[in-house]
């Protein structure tokens, strides 16, 4: 027992006495666990399309997010895996074919030359867009048909240069979007211009040109919020993706008004408008879109309930027999754990 | 039996002393971790050059001097709070204050104030980020869902602060010259006699 003791203390001493030689910090772990119930009124599983909280009158899962972040000196990586059906066949790509694997939300490794200079390679989320994977990142726990579209993830090489706390630029080389490895080489360039003219207000301006969903294309994006109160956040999501040679793309812009109505308790709308792009004589599907959510904050753990109504006079919905229908709606209850 | 009550004991102590852990307050009703410290031996000049060394320099990435007089350093600062169980963790959010450092011939006593609590949420690149801009003061008066986390947030703040404040008053206590001599000691293997 002694013996034990000791090598317990000699090994502890080591590992301080290395802690304060080095510049190097903890290994950071963080992640998320989610799951959810959710109805739709025509009583029909995945009649909104957008992605994950897909089935009806069920108890389901979201995923778990196990993210480890480690920095020694100016170099640092991020490792970030999901199981469950959000983070496995919901999301693109699947680690192995069949929905029964893992999905890599990013892994990546980062390099600080300066204090604003820094290179960054990988697989990482996707600069574009408001929403993202991860529902620890989201405000609502459905997710807009802007989201849905564009990009999840791109891997790449990609330099970030700050001027100041008000203004950065990145610039990039990637692959098509959601590969691990490029099917059509490293085929796209991006990049994003941060600017944040007033305290609480931060804009991105991003632009992804190159092999991407449907083909070549250029997407154009805007992503802002602007925390105005402290209780009142406007976030806002406009984009357009033209596919080169008439293949298509979409536009659409998207309103999050938020207001923190109590200690812990947040109301929010999203308001989406969304349109495919038409494709030769074949006209695309217009999308409105309202989704009024509350997060109900208790320490690490969210409640999130939802209703959502969707409207298309394309009507590319069911109803309760199965014939096509102009709206849709749905209530979700989801809990997610952020640790 | 006697290990077990010993155990007990100690633990017991542990939590004593982490739960007397808390701020004081000021006149205007706000959390301040205050110190004066008797220092004979210094010179109220060398004491006021190592302050305005401690915020310039060693405190460069997360202090700003606001103002220094012969006799006083202003400065605003943050600091990251993590909640870190032994080697694991993440950063919680981070903490702005206000320092004030005053001297006086044999003495100086320096406080923090102003505490505001900004939260973290971790970003799409796993990277751990200010929610907001806008600081939650930390005396606040949490609603009942929030309770236990906030305690968290300012039982880990003053830990902090507590760290900060010893770190400061050993900056000053230390003479950076006379240190900066002392050389790595230099072994010869030619000779062993």
């Amino acid at each position: 027992m002694k013996k034990l003791l000791t090598a317990i203390f000699a090994m502890a001493g080591t590992t301080c006495a290395l802690a304060q030689e080095t510049t190097t910090s903890p290994l950071e772990i963080s992640g998320s666990v989610d799951t959810y119930f959710k109805y739709d009124f025509a009583k029909k599983a995945n009649n909104i399309t957008t992605s994950f909280a897909s089935d009806h009158n069920s108890v389901s899962l979201g995923m778990i997010d196990i993210a480890l972040k480690k920095k020694t000196g100016k170099a640092s990586f991020v490792g970030e895996l999901s199981f469950g059906p959000r983070g496995q066949s919901q999301s693109i790509p699947d680690a192995a074919a069949g929905g029964s694997s893992f999905h890599i939300q990013n892994l990546y490794v980062n390099y600080d030359f300066t204090d604003q200079f820094s290179m960054t390679a990988g697989y990482m989320g996707t600069f574009i867009g408001y929403e993202v994977i991860s529902p620890v990142g989201n405000f609502n726990y459905s997710t807009s048909y802007l989201f849905t579209n564009g990009p999840f993830q791109n891997a790449g090489i990609k330099a970030t240069y700050k001027f100041s706390d008000k203004v950065s630029l990145m610039a990039g080389v990637f692959n098509d979007w959601n590969v691990y490895s490029a099917t059509r080489g490293v085929s796209a360039v991006g990049g994003q211009l941060m600017v944040a003219p007033v305290e609480g207000w931060t804009a991105y301006l991003n632009v992804l040109s190159g092999a991407g969903a449907g083909g070549y294309g250029t997407i154009e994006d805007l992503t802002t919020s602007y925390q105005i109160t402290k209780e009142f956040k406007l976030g806002l999501n406009a984009a357009n993706y033209d596919i080169d040679n008439d293949g298509g793309g979409y536009a659409g812009a998207a309103l999050y008004p938020q207001y923190a109505v109590a200690d812990g308790v947040i109301l929010g709308l999203r308001g989406e408008y969304f349109k495919y792009k038409d494709v030769g004589p074949v006209q695309g599907v217009k999308y409105t879109a309202v989704t009024l959510t509350a997060n109900i904050k208790s320490g690490g753990l969210t409640f999130i309930p939802e209703v959502r109504l969707d409207h298309s006079g394309d009507k590319p919905f069911f109803n309760k027999s199965g014939g096509a229908a102009p709206n849709a709606g749905q209530f979700s209850l989801a809990a997610v754990y952020a640790f | 039996m006697k290990y077990i009550l010993l155990i007990l004991l100690i633990t017991i102590s542990i939590d004593l002393s982490a739960q007397q852990k808390q701020f004081a307050k000021d006149d205007n009703g706000n959390f301040i971790y205050y110190q004066v410290v008797d220092s004979q031996s210094l010179s109220k000049d060398t004491l006021l050059q190592r302050a305005k060394s401690f915020v310039n320099v060693v405190q460069k990435k997360t202090m700003k001097a606001e103002s220094i007089t012969d006799t006083s350093v202003l400065a605003k600062g943050t600091m990251i709070i993590d909640k870190t169980i032994l080697v694991v963790g993440h950063p919680s959010g981070e903490v702005s204050y206000n320092f004030v450092f005053e001297v006086r011939k044999g003495k100086y006593r320096f406080w923090l104030t102003d505490l505001l609590f900004i939260p973290y949420q971790r970003d799409r690149y796993g990277n751990f980020v200010a929610t907001t801009k806008i600081g939650v003061p930390l005396e606040r008066t949490p609603g009942k869902l929030g309770a236990g986390a906030w305690k968290d947030i300012v039982n880990s703040t003053y830990t902090k602060i507590e760290k900060f404040g010893e770190d400061f008053k050993r900056y000053l206590a230390t003479d950076r010259v006379e240190k900066a001599k002392k050389r790595t000691e230099t072994i010869s293997t030619k000779k062993w006699e």
